[in-house]
């Protein structure tokens, strides 16, 4: 018995440090991001890698603000382009580093995203769940298998199907696709299960409308679900670098990662100018991550359970 | 209860701010796109240029990638004509991807910036570029370098690309680098040429006390006319033949000289590096030497701001002609200019000549140029003088005794963007060990495959 | 004669029914069949053309000419072989090792838990773009961090030249994944293990069950949808991997896999580039096999 015990605790040890170890492996990306963003010309270039910036300066944000510049914001009459052959603005901002309005871009179009696919899912989800109209074994069995389809599949189909709606280098181009993934309907349909028929039917024979029924019975009872999903969506489509790089060509349309990437490929040499935008790029949403960590946890795991 | 308050408030505000920032941008963006549709009607108005907005796409050509210098020609073009300019800045690294993917979308820019590799060669023979011959008159002719010409020209005469500027690519040495080694004996500084056989002694000298003496890069096609230019020069192989109709790579002397490369100490053949990053490991002192050079970079190293022909650590860098064996080799040229995509509309097509003219062949083609960094591509526009230029600019004259070793533009010769594919994968074979002579032949069968 | 009413009832229920749930579907419908069944039936269709960039030849039909040019297509055939590999390679080692961490930390402290599943997550929220300017910097061949520290202890002698080496490129890029990849499974084998009844786990132990035993008999069949789930999800996302290749390797030096293939030959400007035809038939025997894949998980996922 001793011995066992004595074994086991040695392997508690063993296994603590090595999480320690494995921890430190997992932070070092974001260490040296972080100090590299603020490390002399002298640090960056030195053959052998600092560790610790040898002085602490914003050179390297500066290079990155004065690099390219764009409009915060552009706002143009709907449709202008049409009657006035070119965009009428009635509202332009002012000029800034193009790194602030990729991070703009990149925030509008998660945050859109996760709204418009929260509120389509969750109606999709909860037909799919209780409503018993015909074709919908059929749409269901569609939408798990496209479930696994990778998004390269589709990618010259949907570039030309963009360019037809004049959505090329848009962002509407890079949310519209993320809507139609078909990943948040499946789970709001599991979610949707739960909610027992007896009330349905009550509020059906109450004279409830289909839409109010929706609105004040089921959506508060599938919530848990939708803040999966919007979770879900809003780290998705941050990350969804692949459509973004495929739909987005103008520099103040990108967003932050692909506003990074397009700065690798011209200047793979300043690494301090990337770092400074890597540091911009994933700052921000760390400190999301951290200040609704738990949401974040609860909403993976929720969306695991269901789906 | 106040998380929930928190989070709600602060999903309403991104969304809002959201909204502002980007709504509008949205519609914006595809206005270009939008109002070729609805362009036709507009122009019949007199003036189809004034007031019109069309789109450059400019790859790093000099200070062509770089904003501000940009934003200074393009504020001058609309003063004086009244045309909106948006320009979008293109990497070598995926700007062919881009605009790859914008033709497929059919929403390609109105301009575009670069070489006749790409211009004439690729998106001209895919049929997408407008015929530029009518903006090229007799004086035209004369004025502008004959061999830039012939390059930005089809066989069966239409011209894709209107030159602006030249220059020649060379290799340029690390000289504090080469004292240190004892190796400077090799290299006649004057003339910026050396021989094959100083150039093997010289990388044997450097090798005893660097790792690292230069490199083969072969991450993909970025910067290959360095690699060709070297293997080339060395015993005197050459690339395709004078008709450029055919590649001539696996000649014995090209196959002797990459046995040779591949065998000397210090020389890497690297599979990880494209020519932009052998720029900047050699900016850094990790490399003694790089083959992907030319006048824009001796002017401004690695585009870092920190001074002319000097590495970040202050050491001299000193251009050179490949070596070859007589020490009279030649050099890559490199050509830029512009060229139209062909979008349909001929208000913005007209809007894009009128650019055109104005950069290529007029008072203002000075600017074009100087802001390249490159020499002109013409004697002179439109009465102005092109060839005292850079009289005032020591390193540009220097350079100027490279020019005479211009050799052969050969990147026009059909299937040139296969056949440049097919070179770097080569390279990657040979630095793995396979052999010479086979891959050689292999890969060079496939770009003459391709050529046909 | 009872029955009439009843089923005119039902089949006016049936309508109502109908129209509420397609009405309810709409929305997202629009987007599902906009953006994703049309493009793949698009893909389909396309696949069997020799649709290309070029504008001055028209698109023709050329029937399966497009598959049987795959099979004898080198490059795709190693491509198909590379992206097998880190599938293989990668789900196993995503499963295990995120199993290990999770089974270590989850009966830890909050605070300590908490932060330990943080640091695991936090190359997911980091994102790939910025996590891979970092790497190619760890793995540069000269001025690298890996090689410098390896130098340092001694280890190594010359640098090797991680990115730009056959078979090691490769599993620079498993490593990397592998890192962006174990931040959900971690967090969802702390919860599921959480969830494991207790009461089983005190009878097996009071019955003298080793820990070992305890994990086989108890934990295991009880996390076994969780670990169903996580190896889904990582087969899906492995396939799907393309930034770190584009970022890094751009296909060299071994690493080139179906969808970087699919990515270079519609966009990047070579001879073959611009061939929608040919990509589009990858994409389509790609599909196939990530179906027959995801099928053979669930069908094993259902039996146990």
């Amino acid at each position: 018995m001793k011995t066992l015990s004595g074994r086991s605790k040695a392997y508690k040890i063993f296994s603590v440090i090595l999480l320690v170890l494995l921890a430190l492996f997992f932070l070092f990306p974001l260490y040296w991001i972080v100090t590299g963003a603020f490390k002399p010309a002298a640090d960056i270039y030195a053959k052998e890698p600092v560790w610790w910036p040898s002085e602490w300066v914003t050179t390297n944000f500066d290079n990155l603000f004065n690099k390219r510049t764009a409009p915060l914001w552009e706002l143009a009459v709907p449709f202008s382009s049409y009657f006035a052959g070119k965009p009428v603005y009635f509202s332009v901002g002012p000029t800034v580093p193009a790194a602030f309005r990729w991070l703009v871009n990149t925030v509008f179009m998660a945050v859109t995203a996760m709204i418009f696919t929260c509120i389509t899912a969750a109606m999709a989800g909860y037909a799919l769940a209780k409503k018993r109209f015909r074709g919908r074994g059929i749409l269901f069995a569609l939408i798990v298998c496209a479930m696994a389809l990778p998004k390269q599949v589709i990618l010259i189909p949907l570039l030309k199907e963009m360019g037809a709606l004049k959505l090329m280098n848009n962002l509407w181009a890079v949310i519209f696709p993320t809507i139609g993934w078909p990943f948040g309907v499946f789970l709001m349909k599991q979610f949707s299960e739960s909610i027992p028929g007896e009330i349905l039917e009550a509020a059906r024979v109450d004279g409830s409308s289909e839409l109010r029924t929706f609105t004040t019975i089921v959506v508060p009872m599938v919530k848990p679900g939708i803040g999966a999903l919007a979770i879900f969506t809003f780290i998705n489509s941050w990350n969804d670098y692949f459509m973004q790089l495929i739909m987005l060509t103008g520099g103040s349309q990108f967003t932050i990662a692909l506003g990074i990437a397009t700065l690798q490929a011209e200047t793979s040499i300043d690494m301090g100018l990337l770092m400074a935008g890597a540091a911009l790029a994933s700052i921000p949403i760390i400190i999301i991550f951290l200040i609704f960590q738990k949401y974040f946890t609860q909403g993976i795991t929720m969306g695991a359970v269901k789906g | 209860m106040k998380r929930s308050k928190l989070v709600s408030l602060l999903l309403a505000g991104s969304m809002l701010l959201g909204l502002a920032a980007c709504g509008g941008g949205s519609t914006t963006t595809p206005a270009p796109a939008e109002s070729k549709a609805a362009e036709p009607a507009q122009s019949q108005a007199a003036e189809p240029a004034a007031d019109t907005e069309i789109t450059l796409w400019t790859y790093p050509i000099g200070n062509w990638g770089v904003e501000a210098e940009v934003n200074k020609l393009m504020d001058q073009f609309k003063a004086d004509t009244g045309i909106t300019v948006k320009v979008e800045y293109l990497a070598y690294a995926d700007g062919d991807d881009k605009v790859n993917a914008a033709l497929s979308a059919k929403s390609a820019p109105d301009l575009i910036m670069e070489g006749p590799e790409r211009l004439v060669a690729n998106w001209g023979a895919a049929g997408h570029m407008v015929d530029l011959s009518d903006m090229i008159d007799d004086t035209d002719k004369k004025e502008i370098n004959a061999a830039c010409l012939t390059a930005c020209t089809t066989a069966d005469g239409k011209v894709y690309e209107y030159p602006v500027v030249m220059t020649a690519h060379c290799m340029a040495i690390n000289k504090q680098a080469f004292e240190a080694a004892d190796a400077l004996q090799y290299v006649d500084l004057e003339n910026h040429t050396w021989t094959t056989e100083n150039f093997i002694k010289a990388v044997e000298a450097l090798s005893v006390k660097f790792d690292d003496v230069g490199a083969v890069y072969c991450k993909g096609q970025g910067g290959d006319q360095g690699t060709r230019a070297l293997v080339n020069n060395l015993y005197g192989g050459t690339f395709t033949n004078a008709e450029h109709t055919a590649y001539t790579w696996d000649d014995p002397l090209n196959i002797k000289a990459l046995e040779q490369l591949k065998s000397m100490k210090g020389i890497n053949f690297d599979a990880s590096l494209a020519g932009g990053d052998e720029i900047a490991k050699f900016y850094q002192g990790a490399l003694q030497m790089a083959f992907c050079w030319n006048i824009a970079q001796q002017l401004n190293p690695n585009a870092a701001n920190t001074g002319a022909e000097k590495t970040v650590t202050g050491d001299d860098i000193v251009f050179m002609s490949f070596p070859s064996e007589n020490g009279e080799s030649k050099l890559q040229g490199g050509i830029w200019g512009f060229g139209i995509f062909d979008n349909g509309d001929q208000a913005k097509i007209d809007a894009a000549k009128t650019f055109i003219k104005y950069f290529a062949d007029s008072e203002h083609t000075v600017d074009a140029v100087k802001t390249a960094n490159y020499f002109a591509a013409r004697s002179a526009a439109e009465g102005t003088d092109l060839s005292g230029i850079w009289a005032d600019n020591e390193i540009m004259n220097e350079y100027n005794k490279l020019m005479p070793y211009l050799g052969d533009y050969y990147q026009v010769t059909k299937g040139w963007a296969q056949a440049r594919t097919e070179w770097w994968t080569m390279l990657q074979e040979v630095g793995k060990g396979a052999d010479v002579g086979t891959v050689v032949a292999q890969y060079a069968g496939n770009a003459n495959a391709a050529a046909k | 004669m009872a029955k009439q009413p009843k089923q005119t009832m039902s089949r006016a229920l049936q309508r109502r029914e109908d129209i509420a749930g397609y009405l309810f579907m709409l929305p997202s419908l629009i987007f599902f069949l906009g953006f994703v069944i049309i493009p793949m039936f698009m893909c389909i269709g396309m696949s069997f053309t020799d649709a290309n960039l070029n504008a001055k030849t028209a698109t023709t039909f050329v029937g399966l000419t497009n598959f049987i040019n795959l099979w004898q297509d080198a490059v795709f055939l190693d491509a198909l072989k590379n992206t097998f590999l880190l599938v293989v390679v990668t789900v196993p080692a995503v499963t295990l090792f995120s199993l290990w961490v999770s089974s270590a930390i989850y009966k830890m402290k909050m605070p300590v838990l908490s932060t330990f599943r943080c640091i695991f997550y936090l190359p997911v929220v980091t994102g790939s773009v910025a996590v891979t300017v970092v790497w190619k910097w760890i793995f540069d061949n000269y001025t690298g961090i890996l090689n410098t520290a390896l130098k340092g202890m001694g280890l190594i002698e010359k640098n090797i030249n991680w990115l730009g080496t056959d078979g090691i490129a490769i599993w620079c890029i498993i490593l990397i994944m592998f890192t962006t990849y174990v931040g959900q499974p971690i967090v969802l084998y702390v919860s599921a293990l959480g969830n494991v009844d207790q009461g089983l786990v005190e009878a097996a132990q009071v019955d003298g069950a080793t820990d070992l035993q305890v994990f086989w008999k108890i934990k295991w069949p009880q996390i076994m949808p969780t670990t169903l789930y996580i190896v889904v999800i990582t087969t899906i996302n492995t396939f799907q991997c393309f930034a770190l290749i584009q970022l890094l390797t751009e296909g060299g030096s071994g690493t080139n896999t179906v969808m970087f293939y699919i990515y270079r030959m519609a966009f990047k400007l070579t001879e073959q580039g611009g061939h929608f035809g040919y990509a589009n038939a990858m994409g389509v025997v790609l599909a196939i096999f990530i179906a027959i894949l995801s099928a053979i998980q669930f069908k094993l996922g259902e039996e146990k």
